[in-house]
C-alpha cells in the first residue's frame, strides 16, 4: 500500500499494535523528511534538531488526530503541525533573552510625543495629519499591553514570544494586537483619514 | 530624546500604518489559519480558486509573519514531493 492510499487516522488508531507501530514509524519518517526539506539549509538547525522536532511533532499530531477534518491530505495537515512546532521552538530560542519589563518600558515610550514627530515621514500635510492622529490614538486608545505588543510586533518579535512575555496564548496575543489595530484604524477614520488616504500617503 | 532610545523608526511606523490599512473587523487568528493552511497550500499548488475560508487564510498570511513563514515552508515541502 502506498502512503497516499493509507487511511492515516485509522492506521494511527489501529488496535493491532503492529499495524499502529508501523503507521507511527512511517509518519515519523515523513515528518522528518519534510522538516529536512524545510529547515535543512539553516545554520541553526542540525540533524539532531530535526529528529527532535519530528518526534515532538509526531506526539502533537497523535494528540490532535480528532481535529483532522480531511480538508487536505493527512500528511499535509501533519506537516503543518510539524512546521508550527519546529518554528515555535526556533523563535523561542532566538528571542529568549528579551524581558517583559524592557518591552513594556519601550512600549510606554511609544506614547511619548517625541517618539513620533509630525515630520517623521518628511513634509506633507496628509502625512503629518496621519502621524498626529496615529500618535494621539497610541496614547489614548491603546492599553500598556497593546502598546508593548504592537512595538514587539514592529520589532519583529513573533507572536509566540509576545504571548509568552504577556502571559497569554498566541491566539490571545493576536487578538490583543488585532483589537489594537482596529482601535487605531477607527481613530484614523474618525479623523477623516481613509484607507485610500493611507495608501496614497504611504504608497502601501 | 536620544536617537538610540527612539522606540519607533520611520520604517516601523510605516509598517504599522500598512498593517492598519489591511486590518479587517473579522480576521482569522493563528489557530484558524493553521487549521486551514494545509488546504490553502494544496489549493494554491493546484491553481484552484479560494473559497471564503481560504481567502481569510490568505488575508491572515499578509498580517502574520510567523504563519507566513510556516506556510512558505509547507509549500517548499509540498513542491519537493510533487
Amino acid at each position: 500500500m502506498t502512503q497516499t492510499e493509507i487511511n492515516w487516522p485509522d492506521a494511527l488508531r489501529a488496535t493491532d499494535r503492529g499495524e499502529q507501530a508501523a503507521a507511527v514509524s512511517a509518519l515519523r519518517d515523513i515528518l522528518q523528511k519534510g522538516l529536512r526539506v524545510a529547515l535543512g539549509t539553516r545554520d541553526d538547525v542540525s540533524e539532531a534538531h530535526i529528529e527532535d522536532f519530528a518526534q515532538e511533532s509526531l506526539l502533537r499530531v497523535l494528540d490532535r488526530l480528532y481535529q483532522f477534518q480531511g480538508r487536505s491530505k493527512f500528511t499535509t495537515w501533519a506537516q503543518s503541525i510539524a512546521l508550527n512546532t519546529a518554528f515555535a521552538e526556533l523563535r523561542r530560542k532566538r528571542w529568549q533573552d528579551v524581558s517583559l519589563d524592557a518591552l513594556t518600558a519601550q512600549g510606554e515610550r511609544m506614547a511619548d510625543p517625541a517618539a513620533m514627530p509630525d515630520d517623521l515621514f518628511g513634509a506633507g500635510e496628509d502625512r503629518e495629519r496621519l502621524v498626529a492622529a496615529l500618535r494621539k490614538s497610541i496614547e489614548e486608545d491603546l492599553t500598556p499591553k497593546q502598546r508593548a505588543g504592537i512595538l514587539a510586533e514592529l520589532q519583529g518579535m513573533p507572536f509566540d514570544q509576545v504571548s509568552q512575555l504577556l502571559g497569554t496564548t498566541r491566539n490571545a496575543a493576536y487578538k490583543l494586537l488585532h483589537d489594537a489595530r482596529r482601535a487605531l484604524k477607527s481613530r484614523l477614520h474618525e479623523a477623516g483619514i481613509t484607507n485610500q488616504d493611507i495608501q496614497s500617503a504611504f504608497n502601501v | 530624546m536620544n536617537p538610540d532610545d527612539q522606540p519607533l523608526t520611520a520604517p516601523q511606523v510605516g509598517e504599522l500604518v500598512k498593517l492598519i490599512g489591511q486590518t479587517r473587523d473579522v480576521e482569522f487568528d493563528c489557530s484558524e489559519c493553521i487549521a486551514h493552511v494545509g488546504e490553502f497550500a494544496e489549493t494554491q499548488l493546484e491553481g484552484r480558486p479560494l473559497d471564503e475560508a481560504l481567502a481569510k487564510v490568505e488575508h491572515h498570511l499578509t498580517l502574520c509573519p510567523e504563519c507566513r513563514e510556516e506556510w512558505l515552508a509547507l509549500m517548499k515541502i509540498l513542491e519537493a514531493s510533487v
